[in-house]
């Protein structure tokens, strides 16, 4: 107990005497340099145990809940997939007939799988590629403080805060046959065609979602831009840096690492994106935007065919997660050490 | 990722909630079964579509509905409500793989078979009919989807939304027509001398985007034409009734150019907006859920209901015995196998399937009552007069559980046609193939069934 109440006490008076210097000094960077200081030992202590011994029970929690909800659900997602499970032996679906792989043979011969999956992707690709600079752009515009900066960034994540819902419901009306978007599209004499159904109804999907989504990328540039020290600034001015090369070898560099991570969240968010592609065409889907989602709704909640399902889920996730792990190795983004980040 | 996570996370999460509930639900003390049945101190679940056209009035209904249940019974209702067919089947996917959730279900007609398939309902004997007030209270078109068979039913019908034709009188009388055609082939006829493309007045409204309305058309003209698009085991798409259908479907506007060109990306109520504006003739495929909108609208005083044509395109009358002026459509009431409030279950179902409850529900709604001593007494209503014959002129659509996929198949035709619809012809190969493709996937989902 006296021990205790010591330590607390030395806390305490710690924390006491460590304030006031703060504000009464704000100029003089070292007296903050001499505070961690005192624990730079400390550092060099923790790191090393760390290394020894790792507080890992310290996953427990979160472990758990990862296991709860995502592992034990994706392995009963592949057991389901091994069954004959549609609406007639939903009850007891536990006893439904084990037919082992033939519902991924049926998912990949006689189902447009493969095509949803290039659908998908595709479309995820070609509405990244065209967010990236307008995010970055958007992003790196709004970096310098100007006259109305804050009502001008609040516009640009108003397409981020509406419900994808919502989103999609007014994009259709205005994709309309004899909307208005055709309207203004013969006003400068182009006959554009169907935008909801047939070929068009592809682009119809990128444009959508490019406008819906290239604030996410806005956002993570502009966290980025945030990271770069000011003294980086400085010493490329001095050095006579003219803006593009400033961009280019000072300040991208620092948003490889959100900007990577802009990237994944964005595909996996586009490729899994249901709401988006179901209100803006229905079901069942063109074939032109029979992306992957809307294919594995259709087969689990109109045709109940839920084990083919889980197959093609499967199947999907393997397909994609292969470029991304190829990806995440690329960009390293499990590096503490990314450029972005203040050693 | 989340594909294959997010079924298994949705129905970890729904059956968690649905402890939930199970665990406020199931406080019921004891009770001693007295005289009818005593419902003390108990709770029913029901679980019924939410009604989007007429949201407060909903919940005054059910308010009313739980007081008089509670007065009758001394047990609590409580509603839940489901946005759309989507959540209604998840609903139901949770609540039959977890064996609890509502007592008392309302579903769509023609969802019953699927839900019948699931064998998660009580199938209704002698007794069970009974206690809902028996089987004669009900109109016995409306019992046409409640089962496979006689004595395999599940479903207690609680409202009909027959299919009708709403019509524009002084369009018509413009024309010099003194009433709607009985044929298709008349129908059309029509069409074309209230078209009027030039001032945007057209004799047609059809919603060839809606979600639903184009199975419909062809079902009824297959049925019309002698095919049902099920024969036991056999499924019939490719059958030459229906290539008929579809190009009958499709020729209005490529063809015969009764309907506007815009109506390639029209939904039901955008079809619907456009007749009460009073720029179409007819409006066929609509149901007694138009009455409130247009009698709104522009044409408030000018429209009346018929029923839709009973004679097969290219026909001059109907088949014997095939007078066939609508699907049955409406909605069923079924009660959870799991349920251990189901004698107060039947108890609800038998107060608001009671001639009052119809009729007050009718005047809210606008849904025909499946009671058939108040459809009756309806029929004295002018405007109402069409929509009740439709109500006894119904006809199910095939009990099968693979019906969602011949639905699926007759509207997917549809949808990969539009692009050739809205350039003016969809090719007969096109077609033909798109056709064959639908029968082999509905064959398939149908010996799926049968061994089922």
């Amino acid at each position: 107990m006296p021990i205790n109440s010591r330590e607390e006490s030395l806390l305490e008076g710690g924390s006491v005497t460590v304030t006031p210097p703060r504000p009464a000094e704000p100029v003089t960077p070292t007296v903050e340099n001499d505070e961690p200081g005192g624990t730079k030992g400390g550092q060099r202590r923790r790191r090393m145990s760390s290394e020894k011994n790792r507080p890992l029970w310290m996953l427990i929690p979160g472990g758990t809940l990862m296991v709860i909800i995502v592992v034990l659900p994706m392995l009963l997602g592949i057991y389901m997939a091994t069954l004959n499970l549609d609406q007639y032996s939903l009850r007891r679906w536990v006893s439904a007939p084990f037919i082992g792989a033939e519902n991924f043979v049926e998912a990949l011969t006689g189902t447009p799988l493969i095509r949803a999956i290039w659908l998908s992707v595709s479309y995820s690709l070609v509405a990244m590629i065209i967010t990236l600079p307008l995010g970055i752009a958007a992003a790196v515009a709004t970096q310098n403080s100007f006259k109305g900066r804050g009502i001008v960034r609040s516009v640009f994540l108003i397409p981020y805060v509406l419900p994808a819902f919502v989103v999609a419901t007014v994009w259709r009306t205005m994709f309309q046959p004899g909307g208005i978007i055709d309207n203004a599209l013969q006003g400068i004499g182009i006959e554009s065609g169907l935008w909801l159904n047939g070929p068009n109804s592809y682009w119809t999907l990128i444009i959508v979602q490019i406008w819906a989504s290239w604030p996410f990328i806005y956002l993570l540039a502009l966290s980025g831009l945030q990271a770069v020290d000011h003294e980086v600034h400085e010493a490329s001015a001095i050095d006579g840096a003219l803006w593009w090369n400033k961009l280019r070898y000072v300040v991208f560099p620092y948003l490889k690492g959100p900007l990577s991570l802009a990237f994944l969240i964005g595909m996996l968010h586009h490729i899994n994106n249901f709401t988006l592609p179901f209100v803006l065409f229905g079901l069942p889907a063109p074939s032109d935007v029979e992306v992957l989602p809307l294919l594995t709704y259709v087969t689990s909640f109109q045709s109940f065919r839920f084990g083919l399902s889980a197959a093609m889920a499967f199947v999907s996730l393997v397909l994609v997660a292969i470029p991304l792990f190829v990806y995440l190795r690329a960009v390293k983004l499990d590096d503490a050490e990314t450029p972005g980040v203040r050693k | 990722m989340k594909f294959a996570s997010s079924k298994g996370l949705s129905a970890v999460v729904a059956v968690a909630a649905l402890a939930l509930t199970a665990c406020s639900s199931g406080s019921g003390g004891s009770n001693s079964p007295a005289g009818a049945v005593d419902g003390a101190g108990k709770t029913l679940n029901v679980l019924v579509a939410s009604n989007a056209a007429y949201p407060e009035q909903q919940k005054t209904w059910m308010t009313d509905i739980a007081g008089k249940f509670k007065e009758q019974t001394g047990a609590e209702v409580k509603f839940e409500t489901f946005a759309n067919a989507n959540e209604e089947l998840t609903r139901i996917q949770t609540s039959v793989v977890s064996g609890q959730g509502p007592d008392v279900y309302g579903l769509g007609t023609t969802f019953t078979p699927t839900a019948y398939s699931t064998k998660a309902f009580v199938t209704l004997g002698d007794g069970e009919w009974e206690k809902v007030g028996g089987k004669d209270r009900f109109n016995p078109a409306a019992l046409g989807i409640s089962g496979p068979d006689e004595d395999h039913q599940v479903g207690i019908p609680f409202v009909s939304r027959p299919f009708v034709m709403a019509y524009n009188k002084e369009l018509l009388a413009a024309a010099g027509i003194d009433k709607p055609a009985t044929t298709w082939d008349g129908l059309v006829e029509q069409a074309k001398k209230t078209t009027n493309a030039s001032a945007g007045t057209y004799g047609l409204a059809v919603a060839y985007k809606d979600n639903f309305d184009p199975w419909k058309f062809i079902w009824a003209m297959s049925v019309q034409a002698g095919n049902p698009l099920v024969d036991g085991d056999t499924a019939k798409l490719d059958d030459p009734a229906t290539k008929k259908a579809y190009e009958t479907y499709f020729g209005w506007l490529t063809k015969e150019k009764v309907v506007s060109p815009d109506s390639v990306g029209w939904t039901n109520s955008q079809a619907l907006a456009e007749f009460a504006a009073g720029k179409a003739a007819f409006f066929p495929m609509t149901s007694s859920g138009s009455v409130p909108t247009l009698n709104k609208s522009a044409v408030a005083d000018k429209y009346d209901y018929a029923l839709m044509p009973v004679a097969a395109p290219g026909e001059t009358k109907p088949q014997d015995g095939k007078e066939v002026a609508s699907i049955l459509s409406g909605d069923n009431l079924v009660v959870a196998d799991y349920s251990e409030n189901k004698d107060l279950a039947y108890e609800y179902i038998k107060l608001i399937t009671s001639k009052e409850e119809q009729l007050n529900y009718q005047k809210i709604f606008g849904d025909l009552p499946a009671n058939a001593e108040a459809l009756k007494e309806l029929s004295s209503d002018p405007k109402l007069d069409a929509i009740t014959v439709a109500a006894e002129k119904s006809q199910a659509t095939p009990f099968t559980g693979a019906w969602g996929d011949f639905q699926l198949g007759l509207m997917n035709v549809v949808v990969q046609s539009v692009p050739e619809l809205a350039g003016g012809s969809v090719p007969d190969s096109a077609l033909a193939q798109r056709l064959k493709e639908g029968q082999d996937k509905v064959q398939s989902s149908l010996d799926r069934a049968a061994k089922g």
